[in-house]
């Protein structure tokens, strides 16, 4: 657990503390882990006739990532991808966290609500990818509509969940002190749904990355999946396995750098979640 | 001295959350709590103790009746009512600090204002060096400590506490009662104070309201003069005064619980 700091008087650990623990990537279990993959992949590379075809080495994979840097191209889809998911997943938190709250607020219109909510959650970005293709075309808007679609639901879901979860008596101590609807909003139901902002928050940029790799996949746009899509086809499965290590590193780095501190300084330092 | 809270004539009715089958709670409750006083009110289980406090706290609408603070009518939940809950009510998201200015920040009391009135608040309760802690970090009693600060800070014109250290271990729950006479005395603050122990009830109270079983009427008025400096638990085994008012609520409350369980 967290200590704060009595002699400063500061809330929490200082910044520099913050970046040292976040750099603490666990390093050696790291170096330890790609050692050993690089190691297997490798021999099973090796093993096997006409590796470039069907498991290129680590080597190979390197040497086109090296290649597609030189060319220019491999920063630029990857770009071309991060931003529509920071943008499609950004907006999509947006509009859903306060979707939810508000949905979240009366007994009656959540339970309206609650299986529209939960139709849309389950039915994937992937699968409304056709009838937006229909509407739009093959174009940047479609790829943008089904991110944020895919973004919006499972957030706006869970705030929904969490909002009622909330116990009464917070809401009903909030009132006894005079607390307006607005206040009971902000500094009640907001909080309370918390551990559900960042469950769902997760589960919709998750959910996002996966929607912009197809979604670049299908409508044939600049970007990783459109980069692994175009390696099958040219036969350079070297191009495709480098297009799925970047999609799972930056994952990961994500993960640990902006989803997991968020947590710790929210949900886990009020003893909401245990860990 | 002037009656802070009058209830005249209140009667509540409830269809059971789970059968649906009318329960009569409250019938021709008529009370007065006097400005500067502390009352307790006692009764077996199911008596409609917790009614009468929900509708004092305004989270409870009712038709029969009046219940006036200040002579106001109550309507709703406000800040003139503050109250403690038994279960922990203090919001896990905010430190000990943050907690019991929450009253203040909802009237926007200027930030240093608060701070000011709030170390005030820290101090009485005991809760000092514990401000920037979260809820969690602390005991059940410390909590509660917490709770009644919070109450008091916002300064009802009534604090209503609802069986406050019921939740607590019976040392602590010893402890948190000599805390709350000190308090009642240094604050003068009017409390209406519910709660199933004979012995807490005669201990705190001037007054104890004696309550019977459903449906829920004021059975006795057992008045209890025992000045708040002299309330120290250790002392009490030799009070007369309290000894006399313990029995006489205790005799009260058991032919509650026998009339109770003959139905």
């Amino acid at each position: 657990m967290q200590q704060r700091n009595d002699a400063t008087g500061t809330q929490g650990p200082g910044l520099g503390w913050r970046i040292n623990k976040l750099l603490q990537l666990d390093a050696m279990n790291l170096v330890i882990l790609v050692i050993a993959v690089y190691i297997i992949w490798s021999v099973i590379s090796a093993l096997i006739d006409n590796p470039a075809r069907y498991l290129p080495s680590p080597i190979a994979v390197a040497m086109s990532s090296v290649d597609m840097l030189y060319k220019g191209l491999l920063p630029s889809y990857f770009g071309d991808t991060l931003v529509r998911l920071i943008f499609g997943s950004a907006i999509g938190l947006i509009l859903g966290i306060p979707f939810g709250l508000l949905l979240g607020i009366n007994r009656t219109v959540a339970d309206m609500f609650h299986p529209i909510m939960n139709f849309f959650q389950s039915v994937s970005g992937i699968a409304i990818f056709p009838i937006i293709v229909v509407w739009w075309g093959n174009s940047d808007k479609t790829i943008f509509a089904v991110i944020l679609y895919t973004a919006f639901f499972p957030i706006a879901f869970n705030v929904l969940s969490g909002v009622r979860e909330i116990p009464i008596r917070y809401i009903s101590a909030a009132r006894t002190l005079g607390a307006s609807r607005y206040q009971i909003i902000k500094d009640v139901l907001f909080p309370g749904a918390m551990p559900h902002i960042a469950t769902g928050s997760r589960l919709s940029i998750g959910f996002a990355w996966r929607a912009v790799i197809a979604g670049e996949m299908l409508a044939g746009r600049q970007g990783l999946g459109w980069m692994i899509f175009t390696g099958q086809d040219a036969d350079n499965t070297a191009e495709v396995i480098l297009g799925m290590v970047m999609i799972g590193v930056t994952w990961i780095i994500l993960d640990h750098y902006l989803l997991r501190p968020m947590e710790a300084d929210t949900i886990e330092r009020w003893g909401l979640v245990q860990r | 001295m002037t009656a802070k809270l009058v209830v005249e004539g209140l009667s509540h009715h409830y269809p059971d959350e789970y059968t649906g089958i009318d329960v009569h709670a409250l019938d021709d409750i008529s009370l007065e709590v006097e400005e500067g006083e502390l009352v307790s009110v006692v009764g077996p289980s199911g008596c409609g103790k917790s009614t009468l406090l929900n509708i004092l706290a305004g989270l409870l609408p009712y038709r029969v009746g009046t219940a006036t603070v200040d002579g106001i009518r109550i309507e709703g939940p406000g800040p003139d009512r503050g109250v403690v809950f038994q279960e922990h009510a203090i919001l896990p998201w905010r430190t000990v600090n943050k907690n019991i200015g929450h009253g203040l920040e909802i009237k926007r009391m200027p930030r240093d204002q608060i701070a000011k009135r709030v170390q005030e608040f820290v101090n009485l309760v005991g809760l000092a060096g514990f401000e920037d802690k979260y809820p969690h970090e602390l005991s059940g009693g410390m909590k509660q400590r917490c709770a009644v600060a919070r109450t008091l800070c916002a300064d009802p014109v009534i604090m209503l506490m609802d069986e406050p250290f019921a939740a607590v271990d019976a040392q602590t729950r010893i402890t948190l009662q000599e805390e709350l006479n000190r308090i009642a005395m240094a604050t003068k603050k009017t409390i209406l104070f519910i709660t199933h122990s004979v012995d807490e009830a005669a201990f705190l109270a001037d007054r104890c309201f004696v309550f019977s079983a459903r449906p829920g009427r004021l059975k006795a008025i057992v008045d209890i003069n025992i000045p708040r400096g002299d309330r120290i638990w250790s002392d009490m085994n030799a009070n007369a005064d309290f000894l006399a008012a313990r029995d006489e609520i205790l005799k009260l409350v058991r032919e509650e619980v026998s009339v109770a369980t003959e139905e």
